[in-house]
């Protein structure tokens, strides 16, 4: 499996998870539908954008900060988009793109280097 | 006749035991352990300004059969060019008629020396890996050494394994020192000791296979070198307080009493280690769906904290919100 | 490296050696009896006394007519031709027999007579009882002390018959070197260029000159050896024993 692969795969998993987790929050609990979408669409970005991230450079903590970083911002933007819950979205947005990225580092098929 | 001191006893016993290297380009420097069929002696090469060691016939008399088997055990060795295997340097003859042939003098610790010092379980299966990979090299060559055990490995000062102690190394017809002869014959596998006659022991009883327990020479092949490897990694692993049960089967197929059910080579004894090291199934044991589980998870453990981190960390949030 | 490796089996026996006296003592010559049994004497009477003063407490009267007469009454029964090289060594074989004859001595409390066969032998008494009284206070269990004071004895009559074969040979400087440098117990340090110097010679001809006496002398050791072992497995046990490494 390739990195960029296994970053979409598991971002889309923790995406649909961090959606799911919505249902807790009651006063946004009927916009359950459209919040694991979107979290599954920042997911995939994210798992795209890192797993590239891995292809191109390998180093586990280098990888992981990219991961954070990325996971970060997604969630950010996503938190302000949504004008609230900053720590219940930027939060776990930021484990998800940690997560990642280690992932994407560790697991995958590393391109063969040419001469 | 004169009284002889303890001193000049002691003396005199060390000057008729120890090897007369006045005519090579080597000083003597001490003993450093005796075998089978020769006496192995640190000396310092004068040309080159180092320490080698050197293995004397130790034979009190020098018979024209036991010179040429230690030039063959010397040449088989030099053949075997491979970093698991002690390189031999030169080989001579000292004046008093002995053969010898010098080594790389290896400063470290024996394998079993190693292990007493406390190594951790993945160090001495890298360790013993790397033995099962100078084996197997020797085997590719024809050269079985029938006397592997934790005292004829040593653990260099940068971690190097090297099998030392080919004296009673059996030598297959494919690995013939003389490169003119265009037949070989079969049937002609000779023993470095000696005396290949069906009936005679060789090895040392604990890590010997049934079959030259039983003195079956003729029958003996690589898998007798398994065997042996593999009552070095039961030995290896006896002192460890948690040993999986793959490790053990490793150790079980390895020592399997009939040699059919061995690994065939040292090789596939080797890939196993590597397959366990690296938390791969083996093929020595057959998991059950915990087990494998149990065992991805052992392997990739931070990926599963991480994760498990995540969902905690999703929970707290969920309380939190809700209080 | 260690000794532990075996190659063993039934071919580990070799052939009996020639020159053994073990082997000649199982002679039906008489005369090759006797010249075995001369030999085996040689070799062991002194470290036998030394045993008997120490092991069994006996004065040296006591142990010169007890050594004689285990001797003679070895060779009267032929007790050495019962020796078998399988079970153990003969120097162990034989102390077993001395403890066996002392016991029995004792047991029967005989007044020791010497054997009549032994009263040609010239075993000289005095000097062991000398070396005994020079040299007491061992640390060493009887059995050890045998052993050790049949390699100092073995080595003493080696020096003795190197120094024979030098002077017979012509090269009697080649042994007055190796006495001077290598039975010298004199704290004064002796070094190839001080006995060049004493000898007019160059110091590679007394470096020669050593190595080469040195040959010979382990030679005549091991020929010595040779004649009070029965097969060429216990020549090599116990050459190994002799030359500084004992083998359980």
């Amino acid at each position: 499996m390739s990195k960029p692969l296994i970053g979409v795969v598991l971002g889309a998993v923790l995406g649909v998870i961090d959606g799911l987790t919505a249902w807790f929050t009651p006063e946004v609990r009927d916009q359950l539908g459209g919040i694991v979408i979107g979290s599954t669409i920042k997911g995939i970005i994210a798992g795209i954008a890192i797993g590239f991230f891995a292809k191109k450079f390998q180093s586990l903590p280098i990888g992981i900060l990219f991961g954070v970083i990325v996971g970060a911002l997604l969630a950010a933007l996503v938190a302000i988009m949504q004008g609230g819950y900053y720590l219940e979205i930027i939060l776990p947005g930021t484990l998800v793109g940690l997560i990642v990225g280690f992932a994407t580092q560790k697991y995958g098929n590393t391109p063969a280097t040419a001469n | 006749m004169k009284w002889l001191s303890d001193d000049r006893l002691d003396h005199l016993r060390s000057i008729v035991g120890n090897p007369d290297f006045s005519s090579t380009k080597y000083t003597f420097v001490k003993e450093l352990g005796r075998g089978g069929m020769g006496t192995v002696y640190l000396a310092e090469d004068t040309e080159l300004n180092r320490l080698v060691a050197i293995k004397v016939l130790n034979a009190p008399e020098v018979t024209e059969d036991l010179r040429n088997r230690m030039i063959r055990e010397a040449q088989i060795i030099a053949r075997l060019e491979h970093p698991g295997i002690v390189p031999v340097h030169d080989v001579g003859t000292l004046p008093d008629g002995r053969i010898y042939y010098a080594m790389k003098f290896v400063r470290g610790s024996r394998l079993d020396e190693y292990a007493a010092q406390g190594a951790s379980l993945r160090d001495r299966l890298r360790k013993f890996q790397a033995v099962c990979d100078a084996v197997a090299f020797a085997h590719a060559h024809g050269v079985i050494h029938r006397d592997l055990k934790p005292q004829n490995i040593m653990i260099g000062s940068f971690g190097e394994v090297l099998v030392l102690d080919w004296g009673v190394a059996k030598i297959e017809p494919r690995m013939n020192t003389d490169e003119h002869r265009s037949e070989i014959d079969p049937c002609s596998s000779v023993s470095i000791c000696g005396n290949t006659d069906h009936g005679t022991i060789i090895g040392t009883r604990n890590y010997m296979s049934p079959e030259q327990a039983r003195g079956e020479i003729d029958q003996l092949d690589e898998r007798a070198d398994v065997y042996s490897l593999g009552a070095m990694l039961q030995f290896l692993l006896n002192d460890q307080p948690r040993v999986s049960k793959a490790a053990q089967a490793i150790c079980s197929k390895a020592m399997a009493l009939e040699k059919e059910s061995r690994y065939a080579t040292a090789s596939e004894l080797s890939a196993d280690i590597g397959r366990l090291l690296d938390a791969e199934p083996v093929t020595a044991y057959r998991e059950n769906a915990l087990e494998k589980v149990v065992r991805w998870v052992s392997k990739n453990r931070f990926l599963v904290l991480l994760v498990l981190a995540y969902l905690l960390m999703r929970i707290i949030l969920i309380f939190t919100s809700r209080s | 490296m260690d000794p532990d490796t075996d190659i063993g089996g039934p071919l580990h026996k070799f052939p009996v050696t020639n020159h053994s006296a073990i082997v000649g003592a199982r002679s039906d010559d008489q005369v090759v009896r006797r010249r075995a049994f001369d030999t085996i004497l040689a070799s062991y009477w002194k470290p036998a006394y030394k045993y008997i003063r120490l092991k069994w407490q006996a004065d040296n009267e006591d142990a010169k007519d007890l050594t004689q007469g285990f001797f003679a009454n070895a060779f009267e029964k032929n007790h050495f031709a019962a020796y078998d090289a399988g079970k153990a060594s003969f120097q162990t074989f034989l102390r077993t027999c001395l403890d066996g004859f002392v016991s029995n001595e004792r047991k029967a409390g005989r007044r020791l007579k010497r054997g009549g066969d032994m009263d040609h032998y010239q075993l000289d008494f005095a000097a062991a009882e000398d070396e005994l009284a020079a040299h007491a206070g061992s640390t060493l269990t009887p059995e050890e002390y045998f052993h050790r004071e049949w390699v100092r004895w073995m080595f003493t009559l080696a020096v003795d018959a190197f120094r024979q074969r030098c002077e017979e040979s012509g090269r009697a400087v080649h042994f007055q070197l190796f006495e001077r440098y290598d039975l010298n117990d004199d704290n004064r340090e002796v070094s190839y260029a001080s006995l060049a110097k004493e000898f007019g010679l160059e110091p590679a001809t007394v470096t020669n000159y050593l190595a080469a006496a040195r040959r010979d002398f382990r030679r005549i050791v091991l020929e010595k050896l040779r004649e009070i072992t029965a097969t060429d497995e216990e020549f090599r046990t116990e050459a190994r024993s002799l030359l500084g490494v004992d083998v359980k």
